[in-house]
């Protein structure tokens, strides 16, 4: 990636400290800009074999509440009004898997939290959308996540561009503002279509946190909710732990088997892996599913550190 | 010829800098041995400076070779006068072939997979098998972890491992997708994604 050849370029001594203050001022403006500034736009997103167009409504104005509104323009209508951190409605299938402990208040972005497992560094200029951007690279410290290339609007903080890159420099996702305005969207742009309905969540239990331990986990990451809910398919229990360092993000299902002969698995779909491996427990063999965007052998070694039981009790 | 200046010429068929007569004199001195070992050599010295995935030993010429040898027979045809025809056709058929056989070798190649050999010698027939090539590289399908074979190998030899997985990811992906997408103030990356599974 050109991006990141840049960065071994300018990696001297000298540029370092700078940028690295930098950077973080600029991914504080990111976050501000978010609560503070309006606007509205079109975005691509394109990952592998998915290519979709969207619009949003962004509607920031000091003290009240931050209103923004989703709406994919090509295939099937996907749409999503928030209002501050509730979701007011979403369409479709779009939040039919949501359960109620999990739709928890959404987290703000927390820079000195991030520059532990990554440095931010600024590599360059662009122009997206018709507009001049910075580019910060956030790169991961270990093997353990994935890095980003942000395009940051000058002006505002906003983010114009998200690449989401491998270990090899090997492009994941892209996100991608084709026009964008910074003004105020109108109140008939916010209102919600005619199939946006309010979120239904999916009858579901806290887990027992004893239930489950893991043996390892990439450093940084936090287990932020853990729900079980019983399988559509088998009406089995389905433990789902999630775990995230502040940027990215993986979910831990734990499945039992009865019985079933079933062999482990892996695939990736664009920035998202899955690797399914089989445990054994007391109570029978269980399955446990990793999906997140994490590198496939940070999700291997997830799995196989899934143990059932108490830490202590483990021990 | 002297072997300084074959070696030359493949020193620089190496660096794309190659004349046709360069090319020409290597392709004809392809059958030594000894060349083909300078050859081999050359590529894993280029490899390790260009840091790429490397699998020494995988000759994916020889596999080549023996295709197109055992390709030779349908190109004999008894009527002299359609035989200039034919003998183009079967030579177009051949080109597919060991294009083919070289794509699902390098595509293997980069996997780190060593079944390019194999898969060289195995795809010969002029008619495209296209979904066997596509296999190795579909993302979006449950391979198994354990055998590197295609998707439909592998559904056909275990229908009920891949209906057990291909029944429940869908639904563990759109949860993974959902919940993030609802539980962060920049929802925006999130709800894409989430909203790129169902799109499918």
């Amino acid at each position: 990636m050109r991006g990141l050849s840049y960065l071994l370029l300018l990696g001297g001594a000298l540029a370092q400290p700078v940028s690295a203050a930098d950077a973080q001022d600029w991914l504080g403006r990111l976050a501000e800009a978010q609560q503070q500034q309006s606007f509205h736009g079109t975005f691509v997103y394109e990952r592998n074999g998915s290519f979709s167009t969207h619009t949003i409504w962004h509607q920031a104005s000091g003290g009240a509440e931050v209103r923004e509104r989703l709406l994919q323009l090509d295939g099937p209508v996907q749409e999503v009004v928030k209002v501050g951190r509730r979701t007011e409605c979403v369409s479709g299938g779009l939040a039919d898997q949501v359960a109620e402990g999990q739709s928890w208040p959404a987290r703000a972005l927390d820079t000195k939290q991030l520059s532990a497992w990554y440095d931010l560094r600024i590599i360059g200029e662009s122009r997206v959308a018709g507009r001049e951007a910075v580019v910060l690279a956030v790169l991961p410290r270990d093997q353990h996540r994935y890095g980003f290339e942000l395009h940051l609007d000058r002006e505002t903080g906003l983010p114009l561009k998200s690449l989401l890159l491998n270990e090899k420099g090997q492009l994941l996702e892209r996100f991608q503002f084709s026009t964008i305005e910074m003004t105020p969207p109108s109140e008939a742009d916010l209102k919600p279509g005619s199939s946006c309905q309010p979120v239904r969540f999916v009858e579901s239990k806290a887990v027992d946190p004893k239930a489950w331990h893991s043996e390892w986990m990439p450093p940084g990451f936090n287990l932020n909710s853990a729900v079980e809910r019983h399988s559509a398919l088998s009406s089995q229990p389905v433990a789902c732990l999630m775990y995230g360092d502040g940027l990215a993000r993986f979910s831990v299902f734990l499945e039992p088997l009865n019985g079933a002969t079933v062999e482990d698995a892996r695939t990736q779909l664009g920035p998202t892996v899955a690797v399914s491996k089989r445990i054994s427990t007391t109570s029978g063999d269980v399955m446990v599913t990793v999906i997140g965007e994490i590198p496939l052998g940070t999700a291997e070694r997830v799995a196989l550190s899934m143990r059932a039981g108490d830490m202590q009790a483990a021990q | 010829m002297s072997r300084e200046a074959l070696q030359e010429s493949l020193s620089a068929l190496m660096d794309n800098e190659a004349d046709e007569l360069e090319l020409r004199r290597v392709l004809s001195a392809s059958d030594d041995a000894q060349l083909r070992s300078t050859w081999a050599r050359y590529q894993v010295a280029r490899a390790v400076m260009h840091k790429d995935l490397l699998v020494p030993n995988l000759d994916i010429a020889s596999a080549v070779s023996k295709a197109l040898a055992d390709e030779a027979a349908p190109v004999v045809a008894p009527v002299a006068a359609v035989a200039g025809r034919w003998r183009g056709l079967g030579r177009l058929a051949v080109a597919a072939s060991v294009t083919l056989a070289v794509l699902a070798g390098v595509r293997l190649y980069n996997q780190d997979e060593v079944m390019g050999t194999q898969l060289a010698q195995n795809n010969v027939q002029p008619t495209l098998p296209m979904p066997q090539v596509q296999g190795a590289a579909l993302l979006a399908g449950y391979t198994e972890s354990s055998e590197p074979v295609s998707a439909q190998q592998s559904k056909a030899s275990t229908p009920s491992q891949l209906n057990w997985h291909e029944q429940r990811l869908p639904g563990y992906l759109r949860q993974h997708a959902q919940q993030a997408a609802m539980s962060t103030s920049d929802g925006v990356l999130p709800y894409a994604r989430a909203a790129s599974l169902e799109n499918r």
